[in-house]
């Protein structure tokens, strides 16, 4: 087995503890850090997902493949920087006012993270302000993603939406929702760019928004 | 026991009000002049014999004593004194902080600062509760003469297992625990603990309220499929919940278990344990689950929505489909209370399906 496979391997099955010294072997047999991470990791997270969506395998292999995967990157990042390699893109994420819940929302950061994004997690309960702040901070960000678990907070998706609106930022972002009482017909009407109805789906969505946003 | 043959006229008397017990307020409700008691009915179901009738929830007295914090920290105190809304959420009985979410009427914990960051360090951060703490003596006092005994008196058990791991670590430590071979050993010492505790918390009940099912609750789903497999969950959960249902059944209670989710993968993992009774969300399908493993426990089936200004005409026909279509099974039971209080159709509904039941379940 190739040592690429390796890693897909470890990181597939969450083996966190050998993820590392795999990616060790792999850069000093001079193997490219973009090819470790995109060949090896991304693709095993890709794998992951799949399975996930197919109830092949749940949440706590899921996770723990995350796990591993991010035991790879800490090893990896500082030659992917030597070499100027950067996440494919910046996400903003976050569950939005008034909903505390953050279950769904943290499996959606680890799938975009394992899909390569760089993801900045504002956390639960969080005002439309935030969002907007933070896209101000961080122009080059092209994609919001929100969350609501409740019917009761999902109004909040929709004044999150107008907010972004107001401040004139609509225009520079693709906005994706989700949770569990979000359907494709709630993101139509709020005017959202899209929706998924699990977190390996939303790395799909945010891929193919990405590449929307670039073009 | 002899089928007695319905007598609509006499079992429609109504023979006494009896109390009954809501998270908001106690009000009376009336008694029926029933050939068996529903608590009899009830048991009659869960002991895989025929009963006279279809249950519902109306056959069901919950009590979920004030005195225990579970209960307030959950929001779910129902007992002779209502708590005041906003009273509800705060620490539940192992020192774990809930905030209450008013829009939805229940309690989470605020995640992010779990109590324990390593589960390894259980045994020195979480404090077991004491129970001798809470007074027994004087809550049984206060709502053992209100407490309607020809029902099947059932309580609460919040923060189950997975829950209660979920409490202590944040959701996806507990969940990575489940399946990590280093963190396992510690899972399996914590649960253990605290199925003594459930134990000793489950003999309480009965020998203070006269408690006969629990009603315990441990979410092991989401929306669209189960937090975990099969396999984990057996290894993991079901010896624990076994010996939750074992606390039960030693005592001559009854495991009713709460656990919302699509969960139709996890059934087989509920029969091992000994589960008497599960109420499947509408995500799962019922229909299926009971062909399949309607032999094995029971199930509860909430019945189709009916529109508050419905007909004598549709509700009869929605009483009627209902028991025609879940009366082979003999042990589905009728989930539809919350309903039944706020729509008087429904209500109406429930009272049809009784004495339809009574007539189709002596055919059996």
């Amino acid at each position: 087995m190739s040592i690429i496979k390796e890693i897909a391997a470890a990181v597939e099955t969450g083996k966190s503890k050998v993820v590392g010294g795999l990616v060790e072997t792999a850069l000093a047999e001079g193997i490219d850090p973009a090819v470790i991470l995109n060949e090896g990791m991304i693709a095993a997270m890709g794998v992951v997902g799949e399975k996930f969506k197919n109830n092949e395998i749940f949440v706590p292999e899921m996770l723990i493949a995350a796990r591993a995967m991010k035991k790879g990157v800490e090893i990896l990042q500082p030659q992917l920087q030597k070499q100027g390699v950067e996440p494919i893109g910046k996400i903003i994420l976050g569950t939005v006012a008034g909903d505390l819940h953050d279950i769904g929302k943290n499996l959606v950061g680890m799938m975009l993270e394992g899909a390569g994004f760089k993801v900045i997690d504002l956390g639960v309960d969080v005002p439309a302000e935030k969002f907007i702040e933070t896209m101000k901070a961080n122009p080059d960000c092209k994609i919001v993603a929100l969350s609501a678990l409740l019917t009761s907070t999902m109004p909040a998706i929709t004044s999150t939406i107008k907010a972004i609106e107001d401040a004139g930022l609509r225009n520079t972002v693709l906005i994706m929702i989700g949770g569990a009482p979000v359907t494709q017909a709630f993101a139509d009407e709020v005017g959202a760019d899209g929706y998924s109805e699990d977190a390996a789906s939303a790395a799909e969505l945010a891929k193919k928004l990405f590449a929307q946003a670039n073009k | 026991m002899n089928r007695i043959p319905l007598d609509r006229k006499k079992e429609s008397q109504v023979i006494g009000s009896a109390k009954l017990y809501t998270k908001a307020y106690v009000t009376d409700v009336p008694v029926y002049n029933t050939p068996i008691t529903p608590r009899e009915n009830f048991r009659m179901m869960l002991d895989g014999k025929v009963p006279f009738w279809m249950p519902s929830d109306q056959d069901i007295f919950t009590i979920n004593p004030i005195i225990l914090p579970d209960n307030v920290s959950r929001a779910f105190v129902i007992d002779i004194e209502p708590l005041a809304e906003e009273k509800n959420g705060g620490k539940d009985m192992f020192g774990v902080d809930w905030e209450y979410v008013p829009s939805v009427g229940g309690s989470m914990v605020k995640p992010g600062r779990p109590m324990l960051s390593d589960i390894a360090d259980w045994e020195k951060i979480v404090k077991f509760p004491n129970l001798d703490d809470y007074d027994w003596e004087g809550s049984a006092k206060k709502n053992s003469p209100y407490i309607d005994r020809n029902k099947i008196v059932m309580s609460w058990v919040f923060n189950g297992l997975f829950e209660r791991l979920i409490s202590f670590l944040d959701f996806e430590a507990a969940a990575m625990a489940l399946l990590d071979e280093e963190q396992q050993e510690y899972v399996h010492a914590l649960l253990s603990k605290l199925c003594d505790l459930y134990d000793d918390l489950f003999g309480r009940l009965q020998k203070h309220y006269g408690v006969e099912m629990i009603y315990f609750h441990d979410d092991w789903g989401s929306q669209r499929a189960p937090f975990f497999s099969l396999a984990t969950c057996r290894e993991m959960l079901v010896p624990y919940l076994r010996r939750v249902a074992d606390s039960c059944h030693k005592r001559g209670m009854y495991l009713f278990f709460h656990c919302c989710g699509q969960n139709e993968l996890l059934v087989p993992a509920m029969i091992e344990a000994g589960v008497d009774i599960w109420v499947p969300q509408t995500m799962n399908d019922v229909d299926m689950l009971l062909e399949k493993y309607g032999d094995k426990m029971s199930f509860g089936k909430t019945p189709d929505p009916l529109a508050m200004d419905a007909s004598d005409e549709e509700i009869f026909k929605a009483a009627k489909s209902f028991v025609d279509k879940y009366k082979k099974y003999k042990n589905v039971y009728c989930f539809g209370g919350m309903q039944a209080r706020g729509n008087p159709a429904f209500a109406k509904a429930i009272r049809e399906m009784y004495f339809i039941s009574r007539e189709e379940y002596n055919k059996l």
